[in-house]
């Protein structure tokens, strides 16, 4: 038992694993950026060979990211990650705990250049000045007397005997990060069009639907383009809606997303609406009625006559005559039809008799109403991209991790220096060694720059 | 003159550069090195102020936005990074000998965004997508790190060079003497490996930031997102190699070429695959 135990132990501590698991990985990968998306492997798999569509299936070849082949992988990088941690976590504590003396057998052996011999000052001044140097260079330093002579110790980094670990540890919390995040977190869409909102929006994966505890409303959707035609900004004015009352407004911009209720939004598409829309007002006796903005299909009703109207036209550009609409207006005296131009004034200065010659495109047919139209547009839909992540955190934690532990990794090492001071008949001796946990070429110099330092101390 | 006038130049001067690091390789004498850095440093700076005419006259022509957001764009800059680290090397190491591995690929980049078809040299503006201010930290950290690991490739291919000449007893013939130690070697193809490694796993995070805020998910498993991973895991492994199971010389050598490989495939290759980083396809 102990030794099944040891034997899964060691193969998941290993370091054949490591790279063997991050090898794999790096071949999936490969495999998953050359194998075509999802559908295009469907529909070419169900065309030449069902067999094949099988497989493809089965081991999720066209969505390599999310297959078990690829979780499994992950699992044992994890697994090796974490127990290799586990095993190298007792010897690095002990070394960051290491006692400081005695030095390393062998460190004042065969020492170059790092030996200052005096015999100017007492032992104890020069205790001192040792001291102070230490200090000032590496903040503290710590003194024992043995037979020899007195040995001063300081050090510069022991926190970098952990490199390593955070930048493992950085990799396993954001592992479990984007964890948290895939299974509570929320990806979904939804398109809304202008003037309209919506509190239903549909996930990202799958066919279901989230319904929202808020609305959200399209006030207006935007896009520039600069002159030679690439799109320059995409714009959505929008309203967040809770319990009947507009709680936020905001203009949601590509890069720039908006948070409410914990959900952030995304402008991630847009689309023309099929329908074009009208702004549309009347005036009876003198008095101009609020605008109504109508799309073809849509009825409204005429006050205190009965009357009620149906838009059968919306017309951008109606026989080069600028933007018109068709109007039935049906009493119940009358049925009539007739079409209201925007740019009428326009048309009659180039055309007096038009409305003599062409009785319907008299906007004031139905009387006592007289129509006209503000503007016609096109209304778009914008498409909004959800997401609430509750693995983020933890994911830019783990960036931060990293960062940080490369860093220490690369360019931060430990460095010890022992100082002996002895004295050698009417002579002092003073001997610098140090060493580091990294193979740098550093320590000489700062051994070199600690002799120099104390040398120019003594003079003074 | 105009920006692209000044490029071509540029890129004639780094040329020449080359054949004068060549120059000082085969003949050993101290005096083509200095001319070969001095027109390197000279290239550098000139191709330094077209950059800064072609952000100027972006903003002149109202698109105003740093000359970082096409492929043009970008293989100048990767050229110039080349360049700089390069030189900041050179000058630390006093060494001017792996010039003829490094400034030709400078070269190179150049040449190739002035001559490849379909690489367009014009300004254009920016897209809503690439509206960002991570824009900038993302493409220059990434192409800090690319340099790092071309240079790491330059050092790969004399390390093997060098190496072919090793198992002979007699003394080595030629240039092959003047090139620095194996052991050099192998230290200044770790240390720009390592290099290489931090400003890619922050030019990674700078774009994943972006990501977050632009598609709404920091990781969208976009190809160049995943080659960027591969070229990460790749150089992952070289490092864990040399770390763990003490891989020097030869094997690290090797290494750097497969990574520097994968760079250009993440860099260009990418380009060909379908995918959320179509800006820089041609």
């Amino acid at each position: 038992m102990s030794i099944e135990k040891h034997t899964m132990w060691s193969f998941f501590s290993s370091v054949k694993l490591t790279i063997a698991a991050l090898v794999l990985i790096v071949l999936v990968f490969i495999a998953a950026t050359f194998l075509p998306p999802d559908d295009v492997v469907q529909t070419f798999a169900h065309q030449f060979s069902p067999g094949a569509a099988e497989i493809i299936l089965f081991f999720h070849l066209s969505d390599l990211y999310h297959s078990p082949l690829f979780y499994l992988l992950m699992t044992l990088l994890s697994l090796n990650l974490i127990i290799c941690s586990i095993n190298r976590f007792p010897a690095l504590w002990r070394q960051y705990k290491a006692p400081h003396f005695p030095e390393p057998a062998d460190s004042f052996d065969n020492l170059p250049q790092s030996l200052i011999v005096t015999e100017a000052k007492e032992v104890s001044k020069i205790k001192l000045i040792v001291k102070s140097c230490l200090e000032k260079k590496y903040r503290s330093s710590e003194e024992v007397d043995t037979e020899i002579g007195s040995i001063f110790y300081a050090e510069k980094g022991r926190f970098s005997l952990f490199d390593v670990c955070i930048v493992h540890l950085s990799i396993l919390v954001m592992i479990a990060g984007a964890i948290i995040g895939s299974i509570f977190g929320l990806e979904a869409n939804i398109n809304i069009k202008e003037g309209e909102s919506v509190n239903i929006a549909t996930l990202a994966k799958g066919d279901g639907i989230q319904q929202l505890n808020f609305s959200v409303r399209c006030d207006k959707f935007i896009v520039e383009f600069y002159e030679d035609g690439t799109p320059k900004t995409y714009r959505s004015d929008l309203s967040f809606i809770k319990n009947g009352q507009v709680q936020r407004r905001g203009t949601l911009l590509v890069n720039h997303p908006l948070t409410f209720d914990k959900i952030r939004f995304y402008q991630s598409s847009f689309g023309a609406a099929p329908e074009i829309k009208a702004t549309v007002t009347y005036t009876v006796a003198g008095k101009k009625s609020g605008s109504l903005a109508l799309a073809a299909g849509d009825t409204f009703d005429l006050p205190d006559s009965k009357a009620r109207g149906v838009v059968l036209r919306v017309e951008e550009n109606f026989m080069q005559m600028g933007p018109a609409i068709k109007l039935r207006i049906i009493s119940q005296k009358k049925d009539i039809q007739f079409w209201v131009f925007q740019q009428l004034d326009n048309l009659l200065a180039m055309k007096p008799d038009l409305l003599k010659e062409m009785p319907i495109f008299n906007p004031g047919l139905f009387t006592p109403f007289v129509f006209s139209i503000d503007r016609v547009e096109q209304t778009y839909y914008t498409g909004l991209h959800l997401v609430r992540d509750p693995g983020i955190p933890l994911v830019a934690l783990g960036g931060l991790l990293m960062i940080v532990g490369l860093i220490i990794v690369f360019f931060i090492s430990y460095q010890q220096f022992w100082v002996r001071v002895e004295k050698e008949g009417a002579k002092i001796r003073i001997s610098i060694a140090g060493r580091s946990n990294r193979n740098d070429q550093q320590i000489q110099k700062r051994i070199d720059s600690l002799c120099r330092q104390i040398n120019e101390e003594m003079k003074t | 003159m105009s920006h692209t006038m000044i490029l071509s130049w540029v890129t004639f001067i780094y040329f020449i550069s080359f054949v004068l690091y060549l120059f000082r390789l085969i003949t050993g004498k101290e005096f083509w090195g200095r001319a070969a850095s001095f027109l390197a440093w000279g290239g550098l700076s000139a191709q330094a102020i077209a950059m800064i005419i072609r952000w100027r006259t972006s903003y002149s022509l109202g698109i105003g936005h740093i000359p970082l957001a096409n492929l043009y764009e970008s293989m100048v800059f990767f050229a110039w990074t080349i360049m700089l680290i390069y030189l900041i090397i050179e000058w630390r190491t006093k060494s001017k000998i792996i010039g003829v591995f490094v400034v030709p690929i400078a070269f190179l980049a150049m040449a190739y965004a002035s001559i490849a078809p379909g690489i367009d040299n014009r300004i254009e503006p920016l897209i809503p997508a690439l509206q960002s201010n991570w824009l900038t930290s993302h493409v220059i950290t990434c192409f800090m790190g690319y340099a790092a690991f071309a240079i790491a490739f330059g050092y790969g291919l004399i390390y093997l060079l060098k190496n072919l000449d090793k198992d002979k007893t007699e003394k080595p013939a030629g240039f092959l003497e003047k090139l620095p130690a194996l052991a050099t070697l192998d230290t200044l193809i770790y240390q720009s490996i390592a290099l290489g490694f931090v400003f890619l796993t922050i030019g990674i995070m700078t774009g994943s930031i972006w990501a977050h805020y632009a598609w709404g998910s920091y990781w969208s498993w976009d190809p160049k997102e995943t080659w960027s991973l591969i070229t990460w895991l790749i150089y992952a492994i070289i490092l864990h190699a040399r770390h763990v199971r003490g891989w020097r010389g030869k094997r690290m050598a090797i290494f750097a070429l497969i990574g520097f490989a994968c760079v250009l495939f993440t860099y260009l290759g990418v380009n060909y695959l379908p995918g959320l980083h179509s800006y820089l396809r041609t």
